[in-house]
């Protein structure tokens, strides 16, 4: 089933007099379980598109289809509780609260689906970072933890409430390759084990290696989308 | 209960502005209890200088008297003969009959408007703790053309003891006459009305020259305790003519203030609410610009704007009850202070402040109010709360994507 229906979808910001197109029709289905990778220059929509299929931004036309509800007829608060419930973010600047400790970031996000008991929740949030690799610094702050560290509580903070989708933008830029490769690998994972939808916006060669499905965008227009059975790099 | 505790460690994590903005809160509410304190204290003082040199606790006078007694009429006068009749009554320790009417006070150069009084003075100085007051000469007896004024009246006309003035007066048949007398003493008090306003002759002499001998406009009684004016005040009533009332000295029309304390507890409030909103603004605006990348992710996550109001404000209340504490618990030592060993201003300023009309000579001391640190500690939650709600609704109705990419 899709989870993920855009037809005709365009973009255009107002800047001053000038209409800056940054979509230009971008007919796309993303199945449930997909783990695609959404490639091209900077400039060219990547983050526009992610912003859109994340309820953060509205089309200029066309429409999105989020698990068969139309996006545009939905309200603000409507689309609140859409992020709330079934997507998860992860930034490339991490984008943490300073003042809780790792284990407090991962549980802001999964107290907000409000769905589960305290026991639920303690379970969950130490077995998403132990997922994660964060065994044993839950209390740690994000100002005590490294870049690598810090994306993987971001990562955990995405994945607790098991969202029907993530969207990464750029998850990787601020690491080093074997970081980089660590924090894939436990994305890939989860992908694997909870059927999780990623979409990654990125430049990096070797998040594009473990993608399963590779979408080039470029002067906001799609200009390849290619799907391969394995990825190059296995999960 | 996650989005209170996050708002509580914020309040930790920017501790520095937190103290600063609690501090600016407690200062402001410790100036209000300050001022309260000294306020209330002064109209304690003001009553009681009323009391003390103008009033007494109880006056007996002519109903239709006290209805234009700001006029000072020589009509509706009682007479002494007839008040010999009423018995001293429980609790009274003293009564003293007045005249009082309208003058111009004359050197023979300058004249000046004042209030003349007619007075016995034995029975005057038994009311009215003045024997000590006198800065030059003394209290004249009966039938002595003399007079005694206030120190600041008698400099105003270049007066000294010995030197003679003239009253010039009106009498009950309007016609005009003048009391010749010779300056027997001058006082100084902490009564600016006493000190600049009134001239006191013997109640002889008056009531000739105005034409109403053996009259007086007023009995002034003083009582053991003041509080059981309003109890005697009408069990005399029930012993005299119906005409004839006893007021209790709550009742009495004089200058208080009850309208400077209003006026000034208004404009401190004012104060305040200035003070505290403007660091509480300043405190969120500060915080949401410091902190937009994470309302851009916490949006991003699902939250919404109305809990994110709920964070700021949250946050400003806390900062609220940390100031309004502070300054709660230094404004109980401040008025403490006050209460016990008092502000001696003319000290402090060389200022005489009684000639400001305040009431005070030497030490002014404040006043225990309890309700005042309530309200001021509940207006400073309320301060916090409102102030807060605008700025708060400012950072939670950004746009998640401008947030996020917020440098």
């Amino acid at each position: 089933m899709a989870l993920l229906e855009l037809k005709g979808v365009t973009k255009v910001y107002q800047q001053g007099k000038i209409e800056v197109p940054a979509l230009r029709g971008i007919d796309l289905t993303v199945e449930a379980g997909e783990f695609t990778t959404l490639f091209g220059p900077s400039g060219s929509g990547k983050t526009t598109l992610l912003n859109l299929v994340g309820c953060l931004d509205k089309p200029t036309g066309g429409t999105i289809l989020f698990d068969g509800q139309d996006l545009a007829a939905l309200s603000k608060k409507e689309l609140a509780m859409i992020r709330r419930e079934h997507i998860g973010f992860i930034f490339q600047s991490y984008n943490l609260i300073p003042v809780l400790t790792a284990y407090e970031n991962v549980e802001f996000a999964i107290r907000l689906v409000n769905k589960h008991s305290d026991r639920e929740i303690k379970d969950k949030v130490m077995g998403i970072l132990a997922a994660v690799g964060l065994e044993g610094l839950e209390n740690r702050r994000p100002n005590e933890l490294s870049g690598g560290q810090k994306q993987r509580v971001a990562i955990a903070r995405a994945l607790v409430k098991e969202p029907k989708l993530v969207l990464a933008d750029e998850p990787s830029a601020n690491l080093d390759s074997k970081t980089s490769e660590e924090v894939l690998a436990v994305m890939a994972k989860m992908n694997r084990e909870l059927g999780t939808t990623f979409i990654f916006s990125t430049h990096d060669p070797l998040v594009m290696d473990y993608a399963r499905r590779l979408l080039e965008i470029r002067d906001g227009v799609i200009t390849l989308d290619r799907r391969r059975d394995e990825a190059i790099v296995s999960h | 209960m996650f989005l209170t505790k996050l708002a509580l460690k914020n309040l930790i994590r920017h501790r520095n502005r937190t103290l600063i903005t609690a501090c600016i809160i407690a200062a402001a509410v410790f100036l209000y209890l300050i001022f309260d304190s000294l306020i209330a204290g002064m109209t304690d003082m003001s009553y009681d200088t009323l009391i003390d040199y103008e009033t007494g606790h109880l006056q007996i006078v002519h109903r239709d008297y006290w209805a234009e007694e700001e006029k000072l009429p020589l009509e509706d006068l009682l007479s002494l003969e007839e008040l010999a009749t009423l018995s001293q009554v429980d609790g009274e320790v003293a009564r003293s009959p007045e005249l009082a009417f309208p003058a111009r006070l004359s050197n023979g150069m300058n004249e000046l408007p004042v209030v003349g009084k007619g007075i016995i003075p034995d029975e005057f100085l038994r009311i009215f703790p003045l024997e000590d007051k006198f800065v030059a000469g003394s209290m004249f007896a009966l039938g002595e053309y003399k007079a005694v004024m206030g120190k600041r009246l008698a400099d105003l006309l270049d007066l000294q003891v010995g030197d003679f003035i003239t009253l010039l007066v009106r009498d009950k048949n309007e016609t005009f006459n003048t009391i010749e007398a010779e300056i027997g003493g001058l006082i100084h008090t902490i009564n600016a009305n006493v000190n600049q306003n009134v001239v006191y002759v013997p109640l002889d002499i008056a009531g000739h020259a105005l034409a109403v001998p053996e009259k007086v406009s007023k009995v002034i009684i003083k009582l053991e305790d003041k509080n059981g004016a309003p109890r005697i005040a009408r069990e005399i009533e029930a012993r005299l003519p119906a005409k004839i009332g006893a007021y209790p000295w709550n009742e009495l029309e004089a200058i208080t203030f009850a309208g400077a304390k209003n006026a000034g507890i208004m404009v401190m409030t004012t104060i305040l609410l200035v003070i505290a909103a403007i660091a509480i603004v300043n405190t969120v605006i500060l915080a949401a610009l410091e902190r937009m990348g994470e309302i851009g992710m916490m949006k991003a996550m699902g939250l919404q704007e109305k809990e994110l109001i709920y964070l700021f404000v949250t946050e400003s209340v806390g900062i609220g009850i940390l100031g309004g504490l502070a300054g709660v618990l230094l404004g109980l030592i401040g008025v403490a202070l006050l209460v016990r060993i008092g502000i001696d201003w003319s000290a402090q300023t060389g200022v005489d402040m009684s000639s400001f009309g305040i009431p005070v000579l030497g030490t002014m001391y404040g006043s225990w109010n309890p309700l005042a640190f309530l309200r001021i500690f509940c207006f400073s939650l309320i301060v916090s709360f409102f102030a807060s709600i605008p700025p708060a609704y400012w950072a939670a109705a950004k746009d998640p994507i401008e947030a996020i990419e917020y440098r």
